[in-house]
């Protein structure tokens, strides 16, 4: 049945309105960045503002050496991250989508098992500073994120299990490739789409993250992109409610926190709204193979 | 079969690699330290200490700083500082994940304000009535014992504040052309009622500017204006009225009658226009508004010098009216300190450290502010300032935080005067009887979470003459008392009458 043009004139339209409503937030976001900060405290903010600034970026990147290294470690971890996690996970899962695997039932409810507990701060900061001495190292901002995703695991799996017919494998065996073989030449070539979604997830976990960089990293040199981001704008917004008179408050009173706030918003978003293109067809793919059949 | 082991064992190779990597990867930095635990009397190499401090910013110049400081810690007491900044933002979380592990930490900053009674409870910091009095006597010299006094909890000292402001006068600031243009004389206003007809006046002449606004939605209109008439005694669960020189009785702070009362006139200055109309919900701070020309002025808390830190701050000449008497209760002591924790290599050091800072003018101006002719150079008066042409020194310190401020220079443009003129508003200032007493709120946490939700509905529409408080008051104190105020302020008068006794 096809839709009469009025109908199908009405669904665009209404798809349209939809995508101007997730455009717009960000168009004000990236407008108010570049707007002056008194006209933000004067009128607010406004997609045309009286007054252009680019104030905000020019405090940032003032202190560009910073920022620079904070998006080094960032790529840096993104990149180790999501490759070791994607290896990781995978690795797990694909035993535990074989039939024939001894104790998988087991192994799977301990991977389960982490879904639903864990060891909770204080022990798990133990664990990792004191046991395996990872603070204030770089895979402090890498090892605690490729070990708590049994989500990433259990989605992998399912996939393994649902769209990998067992009389490929068992053809594969027959040819002679080894187990490893037929992992990488003929199941992980199968499972690009899940691949790509846990991969396109794990790259947004490790860029947002800002959580492991607060507990597990005080040397500033070893800060993330969001660790930076989110310390110059507690410590401007502490300086300026509390006043403390002398060198400094000089310097910070005239930060234009408002549009700074924006500008560090637009500054963390803008390359992953860059990759999220290139990993979208596989993205939608992925996400319900690997969920609905579950 | 044959495979399948091969990838085990290589598997298991890696994992052991990795841990073991990991182990030794840190062991080499650690070992500085503790090889010289309790190492002889000041003989053999020096103790290295680390001080954890709140930083705002970078501090790239930071070991060279350290470096200088250690000259001067290494020749007097034989120990080297490491410092340790932790940015505000992380702070909480890392001085509980660092207290609870075995990291060494020796001296670090402690405040009323981030859980110093906790602390204390949780036996995190070290009682230091006997170290002060073996290796305190530059401390003792500078701190009054009526201020040490304020710092204990069950008869013992957990901390050292910093010399600073240690009360607060409260009143306004306003923007200096307008006084000028309105000839008002500002020796005339001597209280809150004084303040009207000026607020009047910028009304009707200033169209599209705000007469009053608030420094921050912490200090809200009503709360500067009774400022000095109430001790808070910590949080405002509970307070003593008459600044807490009548007799210790713990009341509820939204029922009294001069809390009633500032709310009253706040309400007729929202109403008629006299406070800026979306003041209860703006983040934007009282100076920021004021450069934007959106404010007039804003209330504030005050100190000596402070007209001269908020014209900086917003851009434009401010005056200071100040319109209640310094007033000093705990708080204002212990909200920043220096105290030494648990997990110290050596707290005899720790303790001789920390009294180099009340001490030792060249190691305080060190911490505070840097190398001389690196990050500041002394002008011909004897004021110090950036060297020119440099913006960013590459080392700022909030000297509020820690030691004795009043062995540092003096920054241009600051009073000259400003230690000794800070030193008599501290001494004048009038002193709550229950200076010293310290609220423990573990027993009644719950009650203080549920009591804060009700204080966040309420507050500042309240404070700010935004709500009528004819209608809201009651039923805000009766919300107060259905989460439970009332056990609050049972348990902090037991407390109170328990300290009392005991002092």
């Amino acid at each position: 049945m096809k839709a009469s043009p009025i109908q199908q004139a009405l669904i665009h339209l209404f798809f349209v309105l939809a995508a101007c409503a997730c455009l717009f937030p960000f168009l004000l976001l990236f407008m108010a960045s570049l707007t002056d900060q008194n006209v933000i405290v004067r009128d607010g903010y406004s997609l045309l503002p009286s007054k252009f600034s680019l104030e905000a970026y020019t405090y940032l990147l003032n202190d560009s050496s910073t920022l620079v290294r904070s998006y080094g470690i960032t790529i840096l971890v993104t990149i180790i991250g999501t490759a070791a996690g994607l290896a990781i996970s995978s690795l797990i899962a694909y035993p535990l989508s074989r039939k024939d695997m001894p104790l998988r039932g087991v192994l799977s409810f301990i991977v389960f098992f982490t879904l639903l507990f864990n060891g909770g701060l204080v022990p798990t900061y133990l664990l990792y500073t004191e046991v395996f001495h990872l603070k204030n190292t770089l895979l402090a901002l890498i090892v605690p994120g490729l070990l708590t995703n049994g989500f990433f695991i259990l989605l992998i799996r399912t996939f393994f299990s649902t769209s990998i017919p067992v009389p490929v494998i068992e053809s594969a065996f027959i040819d002679g490739a080894s187990e490893f073989k037929i992992f990488y030449r003929i199941v992980l070539p199968l499972s690009l789409p899940i691949m790509a979604t846990i991969g396109l997830m794990l790259m947004i976990a490790y860029w947002n993250d800002w959580y492991n960089g607060l507990i597990y990293v005080t040397d500033t040199k070893l800060f993330s992109l969001q660790n930076v981001l989110n310390r110059m704008l507690s410590d401007i917004q502490f300086l300026q409610t509390n006043s403390f008179g002398s060198n400094q408050s000089e310097t910070t009173a005239n930060i234009p926190l408002d549009t700074i706030r924006m500008a560090m918003a637009a500054i963390g978003i803008i390359p992953i709204m860059i990759a999220y293109p290139f990993f979208q067809k596989y993205f939608v793919k992925g996400l319900t193979i690997g969920a609905v059949k579950g | 079969m044959k495979n399948a082991k091969r990838v085990t064992l290589t598997v298991l190779v890696l994992m052991l690699t990795w841990v073991l990597a990991a182990c030794g990867d840190n062991s080499g930095s650690n070992n500085g330290g503790a090889a010289n635990n309790g190492g002889g009397e000041d003989k053999g190499d020096p103790t290295e200490l680390t001080m954890a401090f709140i930083s705002f910013g970078n501090m790239p110049d930071l070991e060279l700083v350290q470096n200088e400081m250690n000259k001067i810690t290494t020749a007097k007491i034989n120990a080297t500082v490491k410092l340790m900044p932790i940015s505000i933002s992380a702070w909480t979380q890392q001085m509980n994940l660092l207290m609870a592990g075995s990291e060494q930490l020796d001296l670090i900053v402690t405040s009323t304000l981030m859980n110093y009674s906790s602390q204390v409870a949780k036996g995190q910091l070290l009682p230091m009535n006997d170290l002060l009095e073996q290796y305190g006597e530059g401390i003792k010299s500078v701190l009054s014992p009526e201020i040490l006094n304020a710092t204990k909890i069950d008869g013992e000292v957990y901390g050292i504040p910093s010399t600073r402001d240690m009360a607060a006068d409260y009143g306004v600031v306003i923007r200096k052309d307008l006084i000028d243009k309105y000839k008002v004389d500002v020796t005339q206003i001597k209280t809150f009622a004084d303040l009207e007809p000026v607020l009047k006046l910028i009304k009707d002449g200033e169209p599209g500017v705000a007469p009053l606004v608030q420094q921050n939605q912490t200090q809200t209109v009503t709360e500067v204006m009774v400022g000095a008439d109430y001790d808070v005694l910590g949080d405002k669960f509970g307070v003593l009225e008459d600044a807490g020189q009548g007799e210790l009785k713990v009341v509820n702070y939204f029922e009294s009658a001069k809390y009633k009362e500032a709310l009253a006139v706040v309400r007729r200055w929202f109403e008629a226009g006299y406070i800026m109309k979306d003041i209860s919900t703006s983040q934007e701070t009282g100076p920021s508004l004021v450069k934007a020309g959106k404010a007039a002025g804003y209330v504030a808390n005050m100190k000596p010098g402070f007209e001269v830190q908020e014209s900086r701050n917003s851009g434009r000449e401010m005056v200071g009216i100040r319109l209640t008497e310094p007033m000093t209760s705990t708080t204002n002591i212990t909200s920043f300190m220096l105290s030494i924790a648990k997990n110290t290599i050596d707290e005899n050091k720790a303790m001789q450290l920390l009294d180099l800072l009340y001490s030792d003018a060249d190691l305080m101006n060190l911490l505070t502010n840097g190398i001389e002719g690196k990050h500041y150079v002394k002008q011909d008066d004897g004021l110090i300032a950036k060297p020119e042409g440099v913006t960013d020194t590459g080392y700022m310190l909030n000297q509020w935080e820690v030691g004795n401020n009043f062995l540092g220079h003096v920054w241009a443009g600051e009073d000259p005067q400003i230690w000794d003129k800070m030193k008599a508003f501290n001494e004048a200032s009038i002193k709550s009887k229950a200076l010293g007493f310290t609220f423990n709120a573990d027993s009644v946490k719950t009650e203080i979470a549920a009591v804060t939700n009700v204080l966040n509905q309420y507050r500042v529409g309240l404070e700010t003459g935004t709500l009528d408080p004819e209608k809201n008051l009651t039923d805000f104190n009766a919300k107060l008392k259905a989460a439970g105020l009332t056990k609050i302020i049972e348990e902090k008068q037991k407390q109170l009458d328990e300290w009392a006794k005991s002092n």
